[in-house]
């Protein structure tokens, strides 16, 4: 997932609820954030 | 006065195929079948909503993982947070589970093929809006068609939920791998259920069960009374 305006801590806030709400099921998936700045 | 017809909602999603056999079957149960579209924010007056069987959205990711963020889903979510009633049928069931106003969540069947035929089923509680017309531990034959039916929950949600007498239909058979044979759950406060099974496919004589009736009658009982309470 590509993020364009977010620092690492609200990139990781916003992956979090994404994996929550949508990506995943955590009743049944679970998932892992890795949180990888570009060089821009 | 008369016995009013209560007005019962079935929301359209893109891909469901069971919408129009629900309107009909809530029709010829004496309701007011009113189908509401996706897109809509808002619902009509209503005393009850049917998310129907089929497919929404793809179905990408999950069964009605996206369906449960349709602006329609808002509306229901509201509705049920009032005490609406609210049946989910198969697809509907799945997007119920997705949207967190039931408990579990619909798996892949066990065999990984897709299982369509009349399957027997036993009602676990005859005290809710959806089952009061069954007979306690009745056996009732419906039809499912499913290729992801298997509801799943964990030991420790499972035990809570049979605490609270939340599993209100088991299959009387092995269907899909269902953790302890679930076929049909409500929510903690009872006005919300979903089933794998297809009670709209099964009102009539001619279709090979009219069991199905008993489910759908209860939510158009329990809706009118409902009407008549608000009238």
């Amino acid at each position: 997932v590509d993020l364009d305006d977010a620092s690492p801590a609200q990139a990781r806030a916003k992956l979090e609820r994404m994996c929550e709400q949508l990506l995943a099921n955590p009743l049944i998936e679970s998932y892992e954030i890795v949180v990888r700045e570009s060089g821009a | 006065v008369t016995s009013p017809r209560p007005r019962i909602g079935v929301i359209q999603f893109p891909g469901s195929n069971d919408d129009r056999d629900a309107l009909w079957a809530l029709a010829a149960l004496e309701a007011d079948a009113i189908a509401v579209w996706h897109a809509e924010t808002d619902l009509p007056d209503l005393d009850a909503v049917v998310l129907p069987g089929g497919f929404s959205y793809g179905d990408y990711l999950r069964c009605g993982a996206i369906a449960r963020f349709s602006p329609a889903m808002a509306a229901v979510a509201s509705f049920a947070e009032a005490g609406g009633l609210v049946l989910g049928i198969c697809n509907g069931f799945q997007i119920l589970c997705e949207a967190g106003l039931l408990p579990g969540v619909l798996r892949p069947n066990e065999s990984l093929t897709f299982v369509c035929r009349d399957v027997r089923l036993r009602v676990e509680r005859t005290d809710t809006p959806f089952t009061a017309r069954c007979a306690e531990n009745q056996q009732l034959v419906i039809p499912v068609k499913h290729g992801e039916g298997c509801w799943f929950a964990d030991p420790d949600l499972y035990d809570e939920l049979e605490a609270r007498d939340q599993i209100i239909l088991r299959y009387d058979e092995a269907v899909n791998g269902s953790v302890h044979e679930v076929a049909g759950v409500v929510n903690e406060d009872g006005n919300v259920m979903g089933l794998m099974p297809h009670p709209e496919h099964a009102v009539d004589p001619l279709l090979g069960s009219a069991d199905g009736a008993l489910i759908l009658a209860s939510l158009v009982d329990a809706a009118r009374e409902r009407s008549a309470a608000t009238v």
